[in-house]
């Protein structure tokens, strides 16, 4: 009796113990999932949670901008600043340097820099915004201020000048810098990094040229070409959809999927223009058209004289690299001696586009693509486009690669070329950039065929003649020259581009 | 017989219990999943006020505190890189751990041990708010508030004798706040050279170990004991001031430090080409170590001769033997206009023997790629010889450590010392019609200026001045002023005074080292930063 009863006593107690236990279990465990729900909550509050959770007791200090403020980051640079610029200063000269080299202006031979120091104040980081748009991706925007007061010295040679220092100064950068992580699922778990500034809002470099020790009238047009060359490299390098891809870990991943590459062809048919300005003093303008998606690889219709409801009717093929962000920028010109006027421009984003379907365009002329700037709304006349956007392929795609690859190598030996006619050609110092752009038109005339090439066939002389009149030797001519100078190279720079007309063909020949 | 019944009654509720435990452990707990399951998480508009009751003692610090910042943004990067990181690590642990237990189970008679999941949760850890430091020394402070709750699930199957035993880990939580300082800062990537890591308090552990499915931590009074232990144990190691240190850099690439000398002897060339048109050419040598900021050494101009002889000697400073090469160009020296090359090359001193005497003689080449085909042209050759010299490691270890105050070199008499003054910079200083500043100090009569800065409001200087002294300058003060010169010879507004403070050395003498920023007078917020180090040969 006692055994049975000992032994259901015991069975009951041992259940219960084991009930017990589990109910201890449970308790625990739920508590610490409350835990971690609570804690992982926490971790990204809104406005309205705080709220919630403080009730009238809301703390004042706090606030929920879209880009996330980073005080402590900004604290910390501005002591680490000055060992920062340090360091940065080697990595900029050995990476900025080959660009300048790249991206420099037919009428300069060299252009380094002499002395790069950062100054003494740091860029602020004025928020941070993450994002996730695409899987395995994480995308960083943040947006950073610069207005620093670096020394940065320019050594600027020109043919037969000797070296001109020119100063950078009161340099300010305001934009927003896209950092996108690729993830992967080895340690460090980044296999690459994508940087690009963001286009919208559109990256503000501003800076003023001064040159030490003189003035920068002695080489007309410096400031200009200069100014050209930093937006072209902003513009096609770090602008987004333009980005710099950088692999990280030493692990060997395949990097293509993130570089920028060719997409899509767009042909672009610039039909006519309606009731243009006239900004000529004796009879009309004599507009022309230039049409282009990265300024690196700009297209040019002839110059139909005195007429302001011009008719041009040609057809270019432009190469689009990212449909959702780019834009189509045309710009219409007003053919002159001396530099050429620009009578509007306007941008087509890509975006508006179907693919494989040709759409007749008309657009209004703007002064500025700057909407900001804009202050007349005095009519600035229309112009007419057709434009077919045609979807690459694989096959294409690489085909086009290869294509650009080749007519930037190309391009490289023109330039080459160009530089070595300039020095050739010169006769004295000031005249020596005159020779440059001369002397790059003679390549360029020289490879340029097609309608284009023979539409600036007839530009090139007009400047080359208008080159020769001023090269009288005035002593005023200097400034004016410099006008002449960056009509000139900025013409000569779309000479260099002569060869796209060609590419088209050969284009057409392999579809 | 009541002895016997209650005897029995014993034996019965002893087998009663095993049992009881037995049906027990198979209804409540065997048959139970063990597997870990994703928290369901609602967003905390839709919550009552019972669990926001709840969720009060774990708000944020940067939501009480307002010296901590949000870094939401930080924890939304982890949260998109966690499922990544999740993998990447437990694929490394895993790796690290098998060779050590497969090393380590034959000792004590297990067959098997295995990892049956092993994964740290959906949840990634969040940082609940960032504080920085601001000091006058050469360091960053940072104290991120740290916060892991997650649902990691590791299982571990152990087999011996037969018989397989899991046991599971569940649910960890790690709660902790580490103060992370950078130091000391370096002009190299990334900027400085070691992370020191240390705990401000015992962090908060909780966990739930389950063994056979069971959770151990659920018995009382066992999880507050194995958590006093962990406490106790991480803190003996990390709790300030313990640190944990973490090199990045090596020292002495960090700091860019001399390393060692380049004796270089350039003794002759032969058979250089000719440039000049008429008359021979006129070379010389110029010497540069790259990665070097010197400016580059020449030789002298041995005037119409192409078969020079030099023998002159020169000494450069390397800092890393490793990367650096000496770069030799031959010009050819004109009165007027360019200077012409005449042939170069480049002599890495990796390939040198140290502390011996090597004779090189070296085609002179157009330029150092290659396959150029202009370097297939003779340009002649030049003969140098290159001693390298690394400095001793004593010699190196003598300014080990800048922060710390060091001994009063040699010669200093017994009860005196050197008072060493560091200007580092100073901030919103203004004159009226120049601010060009520059530091004078003067002390005794003594005075002493630091270079001045163009153009500047906060200007950096990091000079130092030594003054040795007989003994302990207990009474003495020393003045420092922030004076602007003029940059053009201004007869009108020649010298300006923007400050000036006067420092009690006192302090100094008593505490060693005060690295302080002093509010200057006659300046509207002027500041001063003034490191002052009192050394004594004891």
């Amino acid at each position: 009796m006692g055994l049975i009863s000992g032994m259901l006593m015991g069975t009951i107690f041992g259940i219960a113990l084991m009930a017990g236990w589990r109910q201890m279990i449970r308790y625990r465990s739920s508590k610490r999932v409350a835990k971690a729900v609570d804690i992982k909550l926490l971790g990204s509050l809104s406005r309205d949670d705080l709220r919630k959770i403080c009730g009238d007791n809301f703390p004042e200090w706090i606030s929920f901008p879209v880009f996330e403020q980073v005080k402590w980051l900004n604290k910390h640079l501005s002591k680490l600043w000055p060992y920062v610029a340090e360091a940065a200063t080697l990595v900029i000269r050995e990476s900025v340097e080959p660009l300048l080299e790249e991206y420099r202006p037919a009428g300069i031979t060299s252009l380094k820099f002499s002395k790069l120091s950062l100054g003494t104040v740091a860029p602020k980081i004025e928020g941070i915004r993450v994002q996730s748009l695409n899987k395995g991706q994480i995308t960083m925007d943040i947006d950073f201020r610069w207005g620093g007061d670096p020394s940065i010295i320019l050594a600027v040679q020109a043919a037969m000048v000797a070296s001109l220092p020119i100063q950078l100064k009161d340099l300010q950068v305001f934009t927003v810098v896209r950092v996108i992580f690729q993830l992967s699922e080895e340690i460090p778990c980044i296999s690459a990094v994508v940087v690009a500034l963001l286009s919208e809002p559109k990256p503000r470099i501003d800076y003023t040229l001064k040159a030490v020790g003189g003035s920068l009238t002695a080489l007309p047009g410096l400031s200009d070409m200069i100014q050209d060359t930093v937006e072209t490299i902003v513009s096609d390098m770090l602008e987004w959809p333009h980005r710099i891809v950088v692999p990280i870990g030493g692990i060997p991943v395949d990097t293509s999927e993130l570089e920028l590459k060719p997409q899509g062809k767009l042909t672009v048919t610039v039909v006519k223009a309606n009731d243009l300005k006239n900004l000529e003093m004796v009879g009309k303008s004599d507009p022309y058209v230039v049409v282009f998606i990265r300024p690196l690889f700009k297209v040019k219709t002839k110059v139909i004289d005195n007429n302001l409801n011009p008719v041009w009717d040609q057809t270019f093929e432009l190469i689009a690299e990212d449909k959702e962000t780019q834009a189509l920028i045309i710009e219409v010109f007003d053919q002159d001696v001396g530099q050429d006027k620009k009578l509007g421009v306007v941008k087509l984003p890509l975006i508006k586009l179907e693919a494989e379907n040709t759409k007749e365009f008309q657009l209004r002329l703007l002064p500025s693509h700057d909407m900001l700037k804009i202050k007349d709304k005095k009519d600035r006349g229309t112009i007419t486009l057709q434009v077919l956007y045609h979807h690459f392929n694989k096959e294409e795609q690489l085909e086009a690669l290869e294509a650009e690859k080749k007519m930037l190598e190309e391009r490289k030996k023109l330039k080459e070329a160009g530089v070595i006619g300039s020095t050739m050609d010169a006769l004295d110092g000031a005249a020596s950039l005159v020779g440059s752009g001369v002397g790059m038109m003679g390549t360029g005339l020289l490879a340029g065929a097609g309608a284009v090439g023979s539409g600036l066939n007839a530009g090139a002389g007009i400047v080359g003649s208008g080159l020769g009149a001023v090269g009288g030797g005035l002593t005023k001519a200097g400034k004016f020259m410099g006008r002449t100078l960056t009509g000139g190279q900025s013409s000569s720079k779309k000479n260099g581009i002569a060869t796209p007309p060609v590419n088209p063909a050969q284009e057409n020949c392999n579809t | 017989m009541p002895f016997v019944s209650t005897l029995m009654g014993f034996t019965g509720f002893g087998v009663g219990v095993s049992a009881g435990l037995m049906i027990g452990y198979y209804f409540f707990i065997y048959f139970q999943p063990t597997d870990v399951e994703d928290p369901v998480i609602r967003p905390l508009v839709e919550q009552d006020s019972k669990t926001l009751q709840d969720l009060l003692p774990e708000i944020p610090f940067w939501v009480k505190n307002p010296d901590y910042d949000r870094i939401d943004w930080l924890n939304k990067f982890l949260e998109y890189m966690w499922p990544y990181l999740d993998k990447a690590i437990c694929k490394t642990a895993i790796s690290i751990a098998k060779p050590i237990i497969a090393e380590e189970i034959p000792k004590y008679k297990i067959n098997s041990v295995e990892f049956e999941t092993f994964t740290l949760g959906s949840l990634p850890p969040t940082f609940q708010g960032m504080k920085v430091y601001v000091t006058d020394e050469h360091e960053l402070i940072m104290e991120p508030s740290m916060k892991w709750a997650g649902n990691p699930n590791v299982k571990l199957g152990v087999k011996a004798f037969g018989l397989k035993a899991t046991i599971q880990v569940v649910d960890l939580q790690i709660f902790t706040v580490p103060r992370i300082t950078l130091k000391p800062l370096v002009p190299n990537f990334p900027c400085f050279s070691k992370i020191y890591m240390s705990l401000m308090e015992k962090p908060h552990v909780d966990f739930g170990l389950k063994l056979f499915g069971a959770d151990l931590m659920a018995i009382p009074g066992l999880y507050r004991f194995v958590q006093e232990l962990i406490k106790d144990q991480v803190s003996s190691m990390y709790l300030w001031p313990r640190t944990l240190e973490v090199p990045i850099l090596d020292p002495n690439q960090a700091m860019q430090r001399p390393v060692g000398i380049l004796h270089v002897k350039v003794l002759k060339a032969m058979k250089l080409r000719k440039k000049d048109l008429l008359g021979g050419s006129d070379p010389y040598c110029k010497l540069k170590l790259t990665e070097s900021k010197l400016p580059s050494k020449k030789t002298t101009v041995k005037h119409r001769n192409l078969n020079p002889e030099w023998n002159e000697e020169f000494n450069m400073v390397v800092k890393n033997p490793n990367t650096q090469a000496l770069e030799i160009l031959v010009y050819d020296w004109e009165q007027v206009g360019k200077h012409d090359k005449m042939g170069m090359n480049v002599v890495p001193l990796r390939e040198l023997k140290p502390e011996e005497k090597t004779v090189l003689t070296l085609d002179l080449l157009k330029n150092m790629n290659t396959e150029d085909a202009q370097n297939d042209k003779s340009r002649g050759q030049l003969e140098v010889e290159l001693t390298y010299k690394a400095f001793k490691e004593e010699d190196m270890a003598k300014d080990e450590g800048s922060s710390e105050v060091v001994k009063a070199p040699d010669g200093t008499p017994a009860n005196g010392g050197m008072l060493v003054i560091k200007v580092h910079e100073a901030l919103d200083v203004e004159g009226k019609y120049h601010t060009n500043p520059y530091a004078r100090i003067i002390f005794r009569g003594e005075e002493k200026k630091t270079k001045y800065v163009k153009k500047n409001r906060d200007p950096r200087w990091e000079e130092e001045f030594h003054f040795v002294l007989d003994e302990a300058p207990i009474n003495d003060r020393i003045h420092v002023e922030v004076v602007s010169t003029s940059s053009r010879i201004g007869l009108l507004h020649p010298k300006e005074t923007l400050g000036y403070v006067d420092i009690n050395l006192a302090d100094v003498v008593s505490n060693k080292r005060i690295n302080e920023k002093y509010h200057l007078i006659d300046s509207k917020n002027g500041r001063i930063q003034i490191e002052l180090q009192w050394r004594t040969s004891s």
